[in-house]
């Protein structure tokens, strides 16, 4: 395997979010892992951006559907006479 | 042999039900309020029972049934306009937020005192089109494809307000913890 194309820390920092959504094809992705690995800021910046989205997932998907809209869906919706087909 | 209602009715309970949770809590930031999101959520699903034979079986369900909140939303719901301030995403300063506080708290560890209210707030203050990318990624997990099927824009579009919405996003929570004394402003 080829050693991944080098990249600056703006390339890596413009494609950082994309990295950490597994959003990179498999060749850009080891380009800036490379660059990660081998740069101390950058690698710093990943680790609070990392961070960062963490938190958001934790603190949002808390809310459920209530339980009377459940229960509404249920009953007019599993019954909706309109559908009937 | 069941008549093909009961066939929908199983299919749509096997398939649609379990995503009512990621349907509503999608709804909750788009409408802004429960009752208004209770109401969209439940023709939402409506419309999706009557027209559940345009969903092919197998395909992503999940990105079908937000794709029907959205179009709700729009003709239906937006009307109503939203009221609050709203967060300027104009001018975004990549990783600003990172240039402050990366030698008082490279680890973040001041997103931790914020509660999940205020971070809902803060989501919400969001101009719309940013703040339901953010949503769609940051709460529900879709693929950035995924989230152009949902809002009917092209896959580099969701890339850059996505990247806006989250940065703009970290800014407002910063700016709220240190009103807040969770962490401290760094003088330079
Ligand atoms: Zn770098």
């Amino acid at each position: 395997m080829n050693a991944p194309r080098k990249i600056d820390c703006q390339e890596a920092a413009e494609r950082l979010y994309e990295y950490l959504d597994g959003e990179l094809t498999p060749d850009s992705e080891a380009e800036v892992r490379a660059h990660l690995d081998d740069c101390a800021p950058c690698f710093k910046l990943l680790g609070f951006e990392d961070a960062y989205l963490s938190f958001l997932r934790a603190r949002t998907r808390a809310h459920q559907a209530p339980e009377h809209l459940k229960k509404k869906i249920f009953e007019q919706v599993l019954f909706d006479q309109d559908s009937a087909s | 042999m069941a008549a093909p209602a009961d066939n929908r009715r199983e299919a749509f309970e096997r398939e649609a039900l379990p995503l009512l949770d990621a349907v509503y809590r999608v709804a909750l930031r788009l409408a802004g309020d429960e009752a208004q999101a209770d109401d969209l959520v439940q023709e939402t699903m409506l419309k999706a029972y009557r027209s559940w034979h345009q969903y092919k079986s197998g395909t992503n369900v999940r990105a079908w049934l937000l794709t029907i909140l959205r179009h709700t939303f729009i003709n239906e719901y937006r009307k109503k306009k939203r009221a609050g301030p709203t967060v300027d995403v104009g001018e975004i300063e990549g990783y600003h937020v990172f240039h402050e506080v990366q030698e008082a708290d490279p680890e973040g560890n001041f997103f931790d005192q914020i509660v999940d209210d205020e971070v809902l707030r803060a989501i919400d203050s969001l101009p719309e089109e940013f703040r339901e990318t953010l949503v769609l990624s940051d709460v529900e997990q879709l693929t950035y494809a995924e989230i152009a099927e949902v809002t009917g824009v092209p896959v580099g579009t969701v890339k850059s307000r996505l990247f806006r919405a989250r940065q703009a996003l970290q800014q407002k929570l910063y700016d709220y913890a240190l009103e807040m004394g969770y962490i401290k402003r760094v003088e330079r």
